[in-house]
């Protein structure tokens, strides 16, 4: 390592670093706040509650911020999510070993992002448009498929999974570890994460230094409906149900999530620690509203100013920055 | 004071020669760096005032200053003897101060016309009056001379066709100083001529020209004074009368080069690729040879074909007919892949749109053709990443605080160094440069031709394309001429003189502007 680079070094670790913590300190100072101001925020069963709250929107997050660094939008995750508990239910209640189901339900989920990725390059479609038309057709698909009801799971071990803990962690939350730390070191510390981001930024310049540009968007589009079905999984592990209707607006919330988490819509800027950081901002927001009693109304315009606050506060310090 | 030929031109009434804009130790640090030094400048009114200097200069950082782009660190603008705190860009325009940037930066999708009003157009009850400003704007065109349509959308007509409307547009807004920045670079002569005649004009309507140029022959054709800048600091004033191009080149870089075009002669080795009769949108029946160890110069006006052809060659584009031959076998190009994994490498001409991710780290640049060279099982290896970006910027100086810093940060100069420098690392036998000075001071293109001499040594083939004849001219060992997408005539090193070459390239009377695309 030559001289010059230890000193480099040092600003963009600090910078980085920095920027996490702010998000990071947010998230303390609401949890102190709640614990002084609320007698049951604290307590374990509360704490367990909000990780399993959180875990399966951070979990949508990772994969939307994916498609959100290479400048695109997933608009289809929480159809895809309540299509999957369809899927994993029916396949549960056929008989099908239980992680015969969930494999073939994630492929379920792969094969909906490879028609994303098959729409945006070979049909030149706009991201929001292909995964929109799959956000509608979806919710219908599954509701053609149960006759508009829900099916009941009839495993009592699957749903176990999602009410048990480890070491006094939910199991949901050891999920998002589970996804987390493979989705950080692609991110971060793999050519295809590299590219991920040099197509958001300039997919022609990518292109002519020899970067597959298709098949970096077939990518980004799979692991987001693939991490959209394993929250499905989830989510049918814990309700217990197949509906097609479950899980309506989450995709907005993942979206909330990776903006508050520093990704840019416009491409290019993104982690996987924000958006974890930032599902969890808006799911302790929305416990510890519950608890303070505020009107579930309320909630909605609080979670939306929080959205604009935040926001604007990582756009002022990223100018001020640079 | 002294009464002129200007009572004819009653906009705007300004007396030459007196101070219309005075600098007075102005000056702009950025976080690390001191971009602007305290300057302390006269501009007089009617005059054209050239300002030169290296990229990074601090010349971008001037105008921004002076537009209201960006706020100063301190010192003051006296305009017209008051000071003037331009804020903001609307400000710097209701004073009378205007810019035409290099890029042009208007909308593409509205109508010359459009443009030419945008934010100032011509409504009655809230409806445009669009058959009135198209009236208007063809007038203010004709009146100028350029022979340009003001109904057709902007996006319809060239880059340099564009420069111009960008120009006029600023002409019609009751400008009192106006400055534009590097106008020429993507000009054709001709319509680099219809700017000077602008520009003389509207100096002899005692409007203040700044002009920023690379290209010192404009700066003698058309400045009564020049400004050198050098790392942030104004080195020196000059008249134009009273210098030459010697003295402005060692002001700027503070060295004498007793030669710009650095050119290495080397006998040229075996053939790299040879095209036969190669057709494809914008370029046909081209064929051509490149031998190791050979400048192979493509000159021509720009949409003469020659960047069609490159990006053809390189497999961006589909050929529609003939044949490619590597290493004197026939080979399909299909994609840029084939093209790489053969061993040929190119720096697109727009470092913007094709070159550069802007927003992302100067390392990530350099590496992005080697990531699967430095990664090992799917991860990359870190301090390969380091080490190679590292090297880069040290090989090729480029001026960036650390390898984290963002593309978009850095002087053309060095972003240009950077599209050059990935491909360093990854090694080629073809380097395709499509204008590779464009924008670019005259130190860094010394150190781009050096590396040219670098390249050959090591048995490389080079293609240059170049709108610049003294370039491809000193430099190019074998010289195409190209024409509306024919290769016309071929010289070798030195063997035409310019004007014959000049001549080929341009043809009969050059098309009607407007005309064709």
């Amino acid at each position: 390592m030559s001289t010059e680079a230890i000193p480099a070094e040092k600003p963009k670790r600090n910078y980085n670093a920095l920027f996490g913590l702010t998000l990071l300190a947010l998230l303390v100072l609401l949890w102190v706040i709640l614990s002084l101001s609320t007698s049951s925020f604290a307590s374990a069963n509360n704490i367990s509650n909000l990780l399993r709250q959180g875990s399966m929107i951070a979990i949508l997050a990772v994969g939307q911020t994916f498609v959100i660094i290479t400048g695109g939008i997933d608009l289809s995750v929480g159809a895809v999510v309540g299509f999957a508990t369809v899927i994993a239910a029916m396949l549960i209640n056929a008989g099908i070993p239980v992680f015969l189901a969930i494999a073939i339900t994630l492929l379920v989920g792969v094969a909906i992002g490879l028609f994303h990725g098959f729409g945006i390059v070979k049909m030149g479609l706009p991201p929001f448009i292909i995964t929109l038309a799959t956000l509608t057709s979806l919710r219908g698909i599954g509701l053609l498929m149960t006759n508009g009801n829900s099916i009941s799971i009839n495993n009592d071990a699957f749903q176990e999974f999602s009410r048990n803990s480890i070491l006094g962690v939910p199991n949901l939350f050891w999920m998002v570890i589970l996804v987390g730390i493979p989705a950080y070191i692609f991110l971060h510390h793999s050519r295809w994460g590299r590219y991920l981001f040099s197509v958001g930024s300039n997919a022609e310049a990518s292109r002519l230094s020899g970067v597959n540009v298709q098949r970096t968007i077939y990518m980004a589009y799979t692991l987001s409906g693939l991490c959209a079905a394993f929250v499905g999984v989830l989510l049918a592990s814990r309700i217990g149900i197949g509906n097609p209707t479950q899980a309506e607006g989450w995709e907005l919330q993942a979206i909330a999530s990776s903006v508050i988490g520093g990704t840019s819509l416009f491409g290019a800027v993104g982690s996987v620690h924000g958006p974890l950081l930032g599902a969890f901002i808006l799911a302790t927001i929305n416990n510890g509203a519950n608890l303070l009693n505020v009107n579930a109304f309320w909630q909605r315009i609080i979670t939306g100013v929080l959205i604009i606050v935040i926001v604007y506060f990582d756009g002022l310090r990223r100018r001020g920055g640079k | 004071m002294t009464s002129t030929a200007q009572d004819l031109h009653p906009a705007p009434v300004l007396e030459p020669g007196r101070t219309i804009l005075e600098l007075r130790g102005l000056e702009k640090k950025y976080p690390g760096t001191h971009a602007l030094k305290p300057v302390t400048l006269a501009f007089k009114s009617g005059e054209i005032h050239a300002i030169v200097g290296e990229n990074g200069a601090g010349k971008s950082t001037l105008i921004k200053l002076l537009t209201g782009v960006m706020p100063r660190t301190s010192g003051d603008v006296i305009w017209e003897g008051k000071p003037a705190p331009l804020a903001t860009p609307h400000e710097a325009m209701a004073l009378g101060i205007n810019a035409v940037h290099q890029e042009v930066v208007l909308c593409r999708h509205l109508t010359v016309a459009a443009n030419m009003f945008l934010g100032e157009e011509n409504s009655r009850f809230g409806i445009l009056q669009q058959r009135a400003m198209v009236k208007e704007a063809q007038k203010i065109i004709d009146d100028l001379g350029f022979d340009l349509p003001a109904h057709v959308m902007l996006g319809d007509l060239t880059i340099g066709q564009q420069q111009l409307i960008a120009a006029a547009r600023a002409t019609v807004r009751g400008t009192k100083f106006l400055i534009f920045d590097e106008p020429t670079a993507y000009l054709t002569r001709k319509e680099a001529d219809q700017l000077f005649t602008l520009i003389r004009r509207l100096k002899s309507e005692g409007v203040t020209i700044i002009y920023i140029s690379h290209r010192m022959e404009e700066v003698f054709e058309l400045a009564d004074r020049v400004s050198v800048l050098r790392d942030g600091t104004l080195v020196g004033t000059r008249n134009i009368a009273e210098t030459n191009d010697a003295e402005l080149v060692k002001l700027m870089i503070n060295r004498s080069i007793e030669q710009v075009y650095h050119k290495e002669h080397f006998t040229p080795g075996s053939v790299i690729v040879e095209t036969r009769n190669l057709s494809g949108k914008g370029f046909e029946n081209v064929s051509m040879t490149v031998r190791a160890g050979e400048i192979v110069g493509l000159y021509g006006l720009i949409g003469a074909g020659r960047s069609e052809f490159v990006t053809t060659l390189y497999g961006r584009h589909r050929k529609s007919a003939g044949q490619i031959l590597w290493e004197g076998k026939p080979v399909q190009v299909n994609s840029e892949h084939d093209a790489i994994k053969l061993g040929m490498a190119l720096a697109p001409e727009s470092r913007r749109d094709q070159g550069l991710c802007l927003n992302l780290p100067v390392g990530l640049n350099l590496n992005l053709p080697i990531y699967k060279r430095i990664s090992k099982n799917m991860l990359i290896s870190g301090a390969q990443e380091k080490t190679q970006a590292d090297r880069q910027i040290a090989d090729l100086r480029i001026k960036t605080p650390t390898r984290n810093a963002l593309a978009s940060s850095l002087s053309g100069g060095n972003q240009q160094k950077i599209v050059i420098g990935k491909w360093l690392a990854h090694g080629a036998k073809l380097f395709i440069f499509d204008e590779p000075t464009v924008g670019v001071d005259v130190g860094t293109k010394a150190e781009i031709y050096r590396l040219f001499g670098a390249l050959l040594s090591k048995g490389a083939g080079i293609i240059l394309i170049s709108s610049y004849l003294p370039e491809v001219y000193e430099l190019a060992d074998t010289l195409h001429v190209f024409r509306r997408g024919k290769l016309v005539a071929t010289h070798g090193f030195r063997t035409a003189d310019h004007e014959e070459i000049l001549t080929q390239a341009l043809a009969e009377k050059q098309e009607k502007l407007g005309g064709k695309i």
